[in-house]
């Protein structure tokens, strides 16, 4: 288990770092930090509020170090300061309560994605040249080369605008009460399956690409030969000999992927006007909210970290050889 | 298959992506002479559908959307390229240096390129560019050249790793060749299809971040690019006011530029890894059936 102690170590430098950028990007640009970072505020905050969220943001008489240190500690002891916005809202609660729309959105998404991105990579490695590779590869490319927020807005413009088949904001009725009704869920469904076919869209492709070659290069390998010799059916050997150790690779590119997912269901979001950490991002951009902007990298890099620590976790239960190291 | 000293012009991919670039090139080097009227001036009334006037309609403000598809176009391929490039010369360089030179070196640029790779992208630059305030398509070039180089530079290492091992350069070692002089002229040059996929790629992934950032108001709404287009589209309600010609051309200009770009990328890497090609279909069935592969 070293291995997973020395990612877990890992993981709390990178999110030191996010933090790290916090802290000195208001200092950094010109003019003086605590104007920029509660501008937008003006003269609506009451003073105790604003000497408490400089505080928060480690705008404290002392040397720089003493600052980080105090920032270091608010956010660790969970404190990342109250929205300007919504004030007096902590940042914690704003974004919390959009993390579950975004992280049900992404994780369906991945998942989804992640299944049908792989089976059409086995079929079309093993299948190679013939049409039906030839239509997965080609679609992959044209589908992971489009940008997300160009997808939606067509998806949206399609199915939203002109068909009219699904609602095109929110995540559920507005009319309903939340509760866990079949009404309700059904609604939610609802609200949230175009999002997520858009995300899933934008997603495919590139597993498919990633798993296709992954195979191709393994299918010149001797022991899938010795499997094929021993005249064992070709789905044995497609699945069980070729695609088995062809997911490993795929399952690391998976935390890269990652990344793509959380910057895809962001502009997602938006053109859906589905309530996640998207929506409240770019309402924050406009309202230059900067304590939820800074709090969105931060809980998006702590996200990421873990979807990257649960990947690492299934490597070493997928590659045995990990477990001895 | 008939090896050839420039393998691009056999590759259909190749060829298709490579015409689509230079299209949208000659599109937004000859902008003036496409268009007469001026990008960001008000030409007409808000909103108008296309016509012979207005080939592509007006916006909200009544600007004429051809125009400022054309002009946008040189924003877009300026900072696509731009910071493609500057993404590319920072990966490569960090990951020659992190590969040859290995030991300290080494582990300090790489656990630089990891944690950079595990911080999620998209947020980071929202974080910078929303202090940076409305950001011009240069800033935005730079910042993203400054945060996106760590996967090119994972790569390149990884390939670096494997070409070191080479005679070539064990002999230029004896040689007693300085090491940048090996970095330079004996390694960069058998990583060339690598540079070249990370900077194709780079160049995706900078038009596709910049149209993104601008799109989410975190660019300078003046300048004329897809983006901003896509951003003023978006806050004039231009879908549910049913001026579909405002928000799909700037649409559809992305992805047809993002469709061209990675034909040319995977055309690259299958010269690069001739066992993913897809080949001549035709030509191929032969071999498939003589080789029992793709049965199921």
């Amino acid at each position: 288990m070293a291995f997973l102690l020395r990612r877990l170590c890992f993981y709390l430098a990178a999110f030191v770092a996010a933090a790290t950028i916090n802290f000195f990007l208001p200092r950094l640009m010109p003019g003086d930090p605590v104007q920029i970072m509660f501008s937008s505020a003006g003269a609506e905050l009451p003073p105790e509020s604003l000497q408490a969220l400089k505080l928060t943001f480690g705008f404290v008489d002392g040397p720089l170090w003493q600052q980080y240190l105090t920032y270091l500690g608010s956010i660790f002891s969970g404190d990342l300061g109250r929205s300007i916005k919504y004030f007096p809202l902590p940042v914690t609660t704003v974004l919390g309560n959009a993390l579950v729309w975004t992280v049900g959105l992404m994780g369906t998404a991945t998942i989804v994605s992640f299944a049908l991105g792989t089976f059409l990579g086995i079929l079309a490695a093993w299948r190679r040249g013939s049409l039906f590779d030839v239509i997965v590869s080609v679609g992959a490319i044209f589908a992971t080369s489009v940008p997300a927020v160009v997808t939606s807005l067509i998806v949206v413009f399609t199915f939203g605008f002109t068909l009219g088949w699904f609602p095109t904001g929110y995540s559920a009725d507005p009319a309903l009460d939340p509760a866990f009704t079949f009404e309700y869920l059904g609604s939610v469904l609802y609200h949230g399956i175009l999002p997520m076919l858009t995300l899933c869209a934008v997603l495919t492709g590139g597993f498919a690409v990633t798993m296709r070659n992954n195979m191709i290069n393994l299918l010149g390998e001797d022991y899938i030969v010795m499997a094929r010799a021993k005249g064992l059916s070709d789905t044995r050997v497609m699945l069980w000999y070729a695609a088995r150790n062809a997911l490993l690779p795929t399952v690391s590119s998976l935390a890269i992927a990652i990344g793509t997912v959380l910057g895809g269901s962001l502009v997602t979001e938006v053109v859906f006007n589905y309530p996640g950490l998207g929506n409240i991002l770019y309402q924050a951009i406009l309202a230059r909210d900067y304590p939820v902007i800074q709090g969105q990298l931060l809980i998006m890099t702590a996200t990421m970290l873990i979807a990257n620590f649960v990947v690492d976790v299934s490597y070493v239960l997928l590659d045995p050889r990990l477990k001895r190291a | 298959m008939k090896t050839s000293s420039f393998p691009l012009i056999h590759n259909r991919k190749a060829m298709v992506g490579a015409l689509i670039v230079a299209f949208i090139l000659a599109v937004a080097i000859a902008a003036p002479l496409l268009t007469s009227y001026d990008p960001s001036a008000r030409v007409g009334r808000p909103h108008q559908a296309p016509s012979l006037e207005h080939w592509l309609g007006t916006t909200r403000i009544g600007q004429d959307v051809f125009a400022r598809l054309v002009y946008g176009a040189r924003t877009s391929l300026a900072v696509g390229f731009g910071a493609g490039l500057l993404i590319t010369i920072v990966g490569t360089a960090l990951g020659i240096i992190a590969g040859y030179r290995g030991g300290k070196i080494d582990e300090i640029i790489s656990f630089f390129t990891n944690m950079v790779l595990v911080v999620p992208n998209l947020p980071l630059l929202l974080v910078l560019a929303a202090f940076i305030g409305q950001a011009s398509p240069w800033v935005i070039a730079l910042i993203l050249g400054c945060t996106s180089w760590a996967w090119g530079a994972r790569v390149t290492r990884a390939e670096t790793l494997s070409v070191k091992q080479k005679d070539y350069v064990k002999s230029a070692e004896m040689m007693g060749e300085p090491r940048w002089r090996i970095m330079t002229f004996e390694i960069f040059p058998n990583l060339i299809s690598i540079v070249g996929i990370n900077f194709i790629g780079s160049v995706i992934f900078a038009i596709i971040t910049q149209a993104t950032l601008e799109f989410l108001g975190l660019g300078d709404p003046k300048v004329v690019s897809w983006g901003t287009m896509l951003y003023a589209a978006q806050k004039a309600s231009a879908l549910s006011v049913g001026a579909w010609w405002d928000i799909l051309t700037p649409c559809f200009a992305l992805a047809f530029l993002g469709i061209g770009l990675s034909l040319l990328n995977f055309a690259v890497d299958e010269i690069a890894n001739p066992r993913l090609r897809t080949g001549n279909r035709l030509g191929r069935w032969s071999a498939l059936i003589r080789s029992g592969e793709g049965r199921l």
